[in-house]
C-alpha cells in the first residue's frame, strides 16, 4: 500500500513538472534581454520541456542568485556579455556557492567577446583553462565549412563525439554534423570531476586573432587536447557545462546548412539535437541516477530472511540488492550499466574486503534492482556494504550501510564428533567412564579372593 | 544570392585546386653531448623508413621549408606532432617560420611530455602545413622517433591520472579450515586407548576381582544399593546430555538431584559395605 501511494505521488509529480529532475526555474544571463531574439529556437526548446526562464543582464540590480540562503534559481545559462567583469551580484564566490549549493551552470563562450574576468577566475577554480588574455579562436584547416568560413576557416564541422572512452555512456551523439563556428577552446586539468564531451579534431588549433595573425608561435592546445565543450560534474552532482560556441546555440546555425570541404553535398547542421543534449545534460534532465531502496539479508537455509539486520556471523551467505533508476527527460527509468562498465559492490572495513560485480535482477517499469550473493569474511568487525558508483555524465551514486560482523558463537562451531582428531579423546573419555563405573562395582561388591583370605583379613 | 555566392567560391575552389601546401629540402638531425647523431633528409612523398633515435640528452632539429604551390610561403599552421601510438596522446610543437617558409623547431628530450617519454613504443611524428584561404593543407606523417632510455638514468614514469571507472574485482581469500590429521592415525589411537580397558578387567580378574557379594547387599540394602550404584551411572548420563545438547542451567538442577540421591543413599549403602567390612568379609 505505502509502495503505491509512493508510486502514485511519484507519478503525478512527473506529470505535473515534466521537467528536469532538480527543479524549473531557470536564469539566463545576457548582455541586452533583446539579444534573446538571435537564440530564440534554443530558448524555445527549453520551454517547451518546462523551464521558467528569466532573463536578467549582469548590470541589473534585482539580480540575486539566493533568497534569505535558498537558491533562486535551478539553473543558470551565461549568453556572453561584452562587460570585463559581471558585477557584485555574480562574483565568483557566489557562482561557487550556487554550485555547491547543487545549482547547475551552462556556460556559453565566444570568441568575439572577452570573457568576463569573473568567468575566468571561475573557470580556473574548477581547473578549466582559457587562453591567455582570454582571446582564442578554434580554427581547423582541414574540418572546416567552405560555405561560410571558407577564408578565416573558423566555423568548425565536427562529428558526434562518441562516447567518452569505453564504459561510458554517450549521451551527447544524436546529432548529425555539428558546427561549432567562432569558438574559444579549453583546456582541463587531470582531475577526475572533468570530462570533454566535444574536442577539436586532430589539426584543430587555437590561436590569438589580435596577436597571432600570421604565424602561431606560442601554442594553447591543438588536437584532442583542446575541449570545445567541456563538463565538469561535483561532488553534490552539481553540473557545471562550458560551450566554447554561443553562436553553435544560435538560430542562425540550428538549420544552416553546411559542407565540409572537399566534400561535394551540403548537409543541415545538428545543432539543434546536440543542443538539446548538452542542455537537457547540464540542467539535469539527463544522467540523474536514483537510489529506490537497499536491502540486504542471510541468505542461508534455514535462517530467517529478515531484512537489513544489523550484525551478521563470520561467513554467513549474504545477499544485497540495491534498486536504481535513471531519469531521461520527463520520467525515470530502469538504469542499465553502460556495456564494459560495472555497478561493484564493496564489503569494506578500512579497506574492501570483496568487490563483487551486481548483476540486474528484476526489472520494473521505473527501476532495475542489481544483487549479489557472497560469503562474509572471515573477519570480526564493523564493516559497510558500500556503493560507490561515480562515472562520467552520471549522478554520483554513493550507499554505504554499516553493519556488525561477529564471531563464531561457542555453539555455534560443528561437534567434537565430527572432528576425526578429536575421536581419540573421546575414546579416552568413554574409557575412564567404563573403568569408574566398573570399579565402583568392585569395590562396592567383591568379595575377598579366595588365595588372599588371610592377609585381606583383619 | 547566397548561392551565386558559393558559386562564385567553387570558381575560385577550382581556380586554386592546383594550390597545396608541400615543403621541400626537409633535414631532420640529432644533436647530442656526444656528437653530431644522425642526420636525414626527408619528403613528402613518404616517410623514412628508419626510425629517428632519440636519447635522454639529446635534442631533435627539424628544417625545412614550407611551400604553397611551389612557392616558399609563410603558413599559419605549422606543427609537428607526436603521436603516443597506443594511448594515441599527441603533442603539438609548432615550427618557427620566415616569410620565405624557411622553418625550424628544436625539439629536445625534456621538452617531451611525461607520457611520451616513457613510451616503449616508438612516437609517430607528422607534419601539418595549413593555412587560411583556399589552399589545402598537408598532414603528413615524416618518420618514428625512437625514445631511447639510458639504462643508469632514472625511469621516467608517467603515472596515470585518476579517473572514475570501475576497479578490479575483489574477492577475499579465506583463511584455511583447521584440519585434522589422517583418519587412519586417529582410528589407531582410538583403539589403543579402547584396549586399555580389557586390559584393565583382566588384570582386575587375575587379581581376583569378583562381584560375588552383590546379592548379599543387595538383599542387605535393596533400595540403598538400588539407588546409589543407579545415581553413580545417572550421573554418568547426566554428564553425556551435557556433551550432547543440555546447557549448564539445565544440567546443574539434575546435578543437584542426582548428587542428593547419591549422599541419601550413599550413607546406607556405604554403612553396608563398612558392615561387610568389620565383618571381616572385605
Amino acid at each position: 500500500m505505502k509502495f503505491l501511494v509512493s508510486f502514485l505521488v511519484l507519478v503525478f509529480a512527473a506529470v505535473a513538472q515534466a521537467i528536469s529532475s532538480s527543479g524549473s526555474r531557470l536564469l539566463v544571463i545576457l548582455e541586452d534581454v533583446a539579444e534573446k531574439a538571435g537564440y530564440s529556437k534554443f530558448l524555445a526548446d527549453l520551454e517547451g520541456r518546462g523551464f521558467d526562464i528569466a532573463y536578467e543582464t549582469p548590470k541589473s540590480e534585482s539580480l540575486s542568485l539566493f533568497h534569505l540562503g535558498e537558491r533562486s534559481y535551478d539553473h543558470i545559462l551565461f549568453l556572453p556579455t561584452k562587460s570585463k567583469g559581471l558585477g557584485p551580484n555574480l562574483t565568483p564566490n557566489i557562482l561557487l556557492q550556487f554550485i555547491n549549493a547543487n545549482g547547475n551552470i551552462l556556460l556559453t563562450l565566444s570568441s568575439s567577446t572577452a570573457t568576463p574576468s569573473s568567468i575566468v577566475s571561475l573557470l580556473l577554480e574548477l581547473d578549466i583553462y582559457l587562453p591567455a588574455d582570454r582571446q582564442g579562436l578554434v580554427v581547423d584547416h582541414f574540418n572546416y565549412d567552405a560555405l561560410s568560413a571558407s577564408e578565416k576557416h573558423d566555423v568548425l564541422l565536427l562529428q558526434p563525439p562518441g562516447a567518452l572512452r569505453a564504459g561510458v555512456k554517450d549521451f551527447f551523439s544524436d546529432a548529425s554534423v555539428i558546427a561549432f563556428p567562432n569558438g574559444m577552446g579549453q583546456t582541463l586539468g587531470e582531475g577526475a570531476l572533468l570530462a570533454p564531451v566535444l574536442r577539436a579534431p586532430a589539426t584543430g588549433y587555437s590561436y590569438n586573432p589580435k596577436e597571432q595573425t600570421e604565424t602561431v608561435d606560442d601554442l594553447f592546445a591543438s588536437g584532442s587536447q583542446l575541449s570545445l565543450v567541456s563538463t565538469m560534474q561535483a561532488r553534490n552532482s552539481a553540473r557545471f557545462t562550458v560551450v566554447g560556441s554561443a553562436d553553435m546555440l544560435s538560430d542562425k546555425w540550428f538549420d544552416a546548412k553546411v559542407k565540409k570541404v572537399g566534400e561535394k553535398d551540403t548537409v543541415k547542421t545538428g545543432n539543434q539535437e546536440f543542443a538539446k543534449a548538452i542542455s537537457g545534460w547540464a540542467f539535469k534532465e539527463t544522467g540523474v541516477l536514483r537510489v529506490n531502496w537497499v536491502e540486504h539479508h542471510l541468505n542461508e537455509e534455514g535462517a530467517g530472511n529478515a531484512s537489513n539486520p544489523k550484525i551478521y556471523r563470520i561467513k554467513n551467505d549474504v545477499t544485497y540488492s540495491i534498486s536504481l533508476s535513471e531519469y531521461s527527460w520527463d520520467k525515470y527509468i530502469p538504469f542499465t550499466v553502460p556495456e564494459s562498465d560495472d555497478l561493484q559492490l564493496e564489503f569494506s572495513m578500512l579497506s574492501a574486503f570483496h568487490r563483487l560485480k551486481l548483476n540486474p535482477t528484476i526489472s520494473s517499469a521505473d527501476s532495475t534492482t542489481y544483487s549479489s550473493s557472497f560469503k562474509l569474511p572471515d573477519q570480526h568487525g564493523i564493516f559497510n556494504f558500500m556503493v560507490n558508483y561515480k562515472r562520467p555524465f552520471f549522478t554520483n551514486v554513493v550507499e554505504k550501510n554499516t553493519v556488525s560482523v561477529r564471531h563464531f558463537a561457542h555453539d555455534e562451531w560443528p561437534r567434537s564428533f565430527a572432528i576425526s582428531g578429536a575421536w581419540p579423546w573421546l575414546a579416552g573419555i568413554g574409557a575412564t567412564v567404563t573403568g569408574w563405573l566398573a570399579f565402583c562395582t568392585v569395590w562396592l561388591y567383591s568379595a575377598p579372593a579366595a588365595t588372599r583370605e588371610s592377609k585381606k583379613t583383619r | 544570392m547566397r548561392f551565386l555566392h558559393s558559386l562564385l567560391f567553387l570558381a575560385a575552389g577550382a581556380a586554386q585546386a592546383a594550390s597545396t601546401w608541400g615543403f621541400d629540402d626537409a633535414t631532420v638531425s640529432v644533436s647530442s653531448k656526444k656528437g653530431a647523431g644522425a642526420k636525414e633528409k626527408f619528403n613528402e612523398k613518404a616517410p623514412l623508413p628508419q626510425s629517428i633515435v632519440l636519447g635522454s640528452s639529446d635534442s631533435l632539429k627539424i628544417l625545412l621549408t614550407a611551400k604553397e604551390g611551389g612557392k616558399g610561403k609563410r603558413p599559419h599552421q605549422a606543427f609537428v606532432m607526436l603521436q603516443e601510438p597506443t594511448t594515441g596522446l599527441e603533442a603539438p610543437f609548432p615550427l618557427t617560420v620566415k616569410d620565405n617558409g624557411k622553418a625550424v623547431v628544436e625539439i629536445k628530450h625534456s621538452d617531451l611530455p611525461t607520457q611520451l617519454a616513457a613510451s616503449t613504443t616508438p612516437l609517430k611524428a607528422s607534419l601539418i602545413l595549413a593555412s587560411f584561404g583556399a589552399a589545402e593543407g598537408i598532414n603528413k606523417p615524416i618518420f618514428d622517433i625512437d625514445v631511447a632510455t639510458e639504462p643508469n638514468a632514472t625511469p621516467i614514469v608517467a603515472e596515470k591520472p585518476m579517473r572514475y571507472g570501475k576497479l578490479d574485482d575483489i574477492h577475499h581469500e579465506f583463511r584455511a579450515d583447521p584440519k585434522s590429521p589422517p583418519k587412519v592415525i586417529s582410528l589407531v589411537f582410538v583403539l589403543a586407548v579402547l584396549a586399555t580397558v580389557p586390559a584393565l578387567f583382566i588384570g582386575w580378574l587375575t587379581l581376583g576381582a569378583n562381584v560375588s557379594h552383590l546379592s548379599k547387599a543387595i538383599n542387605a540394602a535393596p533400595l540403598a544399593h538400588g539407588v546409589f550404584f543407579g545415581s553413580i551411572v545417572a550421573m554418568e548420563g547426566v554428564f553425556y546430555m551435557y556433551y550432547a545438547s543440555w546447557n549448564l542451567f539445565q544440567t546443574l538442577p539434575v546435578i543437584g538431584v542426582v548428587g542428593a540421591a547419591t549422599f541419601l543413599s550413599g550413607t546406607k549403602a556405604l554403612g553396608e559395605v563398612q558392615s561387610r567390612r568389620l565383618a571381616g568379609e572385605r
